[in-house]
């Protein structure tokens, strides 16, 4: 894959601006304030990917959303198990039916987040860079972080030898940590930074 | 002193006993040990995809169909006896459920499916495998003994 240094910056911006409108969805659903980190974006060759996720044997739940449209890509929010135990507990209330393994409420309300979030990511792309984006329905995965990484990565069936990844920590609550993650499909960063005369 | 040589997606590693060979987070991605348990030699795969389709100047270890043959030559030239090689094998998962149809179903199932058929193609005896699922693995290939330790986050850990 081919990037250049400008490209990198323009996809910077244009995720922050989504990415902002994401984590101010959250803020409102949480009704609690959810700030984010100035966000990264890397060209990460494969077997560097535990610089972006730590270690790839850690549990997490990722909810997967798949992007289609113009620039096809990939939205994924990774949150540490005490954090959706936070924003599960924060939407639903503490009550043993939010056990994030066991309760189908909790899971598809955890689905309804990333739907959410998602959508107002790929809203606030669209108004800014006028490419039209559509999102699949939601899949959640709670397990071994690099092990649904990968499997998202290969999903087309192809995968290149370097991965093209916007990066953004989200912290807030008690204990509420995230990571949103856009990973836009080869040739998808082209018609994305188009608006920038690039 | 033994040491886990850690073996990254899309690569693989050959060791050598006291040492273990160890990948980590395998989803629909497959982990393939072959070992000459006599000579105390294995080699350790970490492939993506079933099949290279022919395509020149990728990364050989990505995919099974490329990786196999290519990990055991490796292996003869740190002078194993080809007879005496085993393979166990372990991933292909599907780690998301989705409503319908996804590819995200198959491609574990489609991975699992061609190492099988590349290792018997190179006349090497699976000996045992734990594919599928819906769960992510860590392995540990043991080189002193040919266990071959799996760790999962949900459903326990074994060695087989």
């Amino acid at each position: 894959m081919d990037v250049t240094a400008a490209q990198l910056e323009a996809l910077k911006e244009i995720g922050n601006i989504g990415s902002g409108h994401a984590a101010t969805s959250l803020s409102d659903m949480l009704q609690s304030r959810i700030s984010m980190d100035v966000p990264r974006v890397w060209l990460l060759p494969l077997n560097k990917l535990t610089e972006v996720f730590g270690e790839l044997d850690s549990p997490r739940a990722a909810i997967y959303l798949k992007i289609t449209g113009e620039a096809p890509g990939k939205a994924i929010f990774v949150f540490s198990l005490p954090s959706v135990q936070t924003i599960l507990d924060t939407l639903l209330g503490k009550n043993p039916c939010t056990d994030i393994f066991t309760s189908e409420l909790a899971q598809s309300a955890l689905k309804e987040v990333g739907n959410i979030l998602v959508g107002s990511f790929i809203m606030a792309i669209t108004e800014f860079s006028g490419v039209k984006l559509y999102t699949s329905i939601p899949a959640l995965g709670i397990d071994m972080i690099g092990a649904m990484i990968e499997t998202i990565l290969i999903e087309e069936g192809k995968i290149d030898d370097n991965v093209l990844i916007f990066d953004t920590k989200m912290t807030g609550l008690t204990e509420m940590e995230g990571k949103f993650l856009y990973i836009p499909n080869e040739g998808s960063l082209k018609k994305l930074v188009r608006v920038f005369d690039l | 002193m033994s040491d886990n040589i850690i073996v990254g997606m899309a690569d693989y590693k050959i060791g050598k006993a006291p040492d273990k060979l160890m990948t980590i987070g395998l989803g629909s991605c497959v982990g393939i040990c072959i070992y000459d348990l006599a000579k105390k030699i294995g080699g350790m795969a970490h492939i993506m995809l079933p099949s290279s389709q022919g395509k020149k100047g990728d990364n050989p270890a990505k995919y099974a169909d490329t990786c196999i043959p290519l990990m055991i030559g490796d292996l003869l030239k740190m002078g194993v006896n080809k007879a005496g090689l085993k393979a166990k094998i372990a991933g292909g998962a599907s780690m998301f459920s989705f409503a319908g149809n996804s590819p995200l179903m198959k491609i574990g199932e489609n991975n699992a499916e061609r190492v099988k058929l590349e290792i018997k193609k190179a006349g090497i005896p699976l000996v045992s495998y734990d594919v599928g699922g819906n769960f992510g693995r860590t392995i540990i290939l043991d080189l002193t003994t040919g266990d071959l330790l799996i760790r999962t986050i949900n459903h326990g850990q074994k060695v087989i």
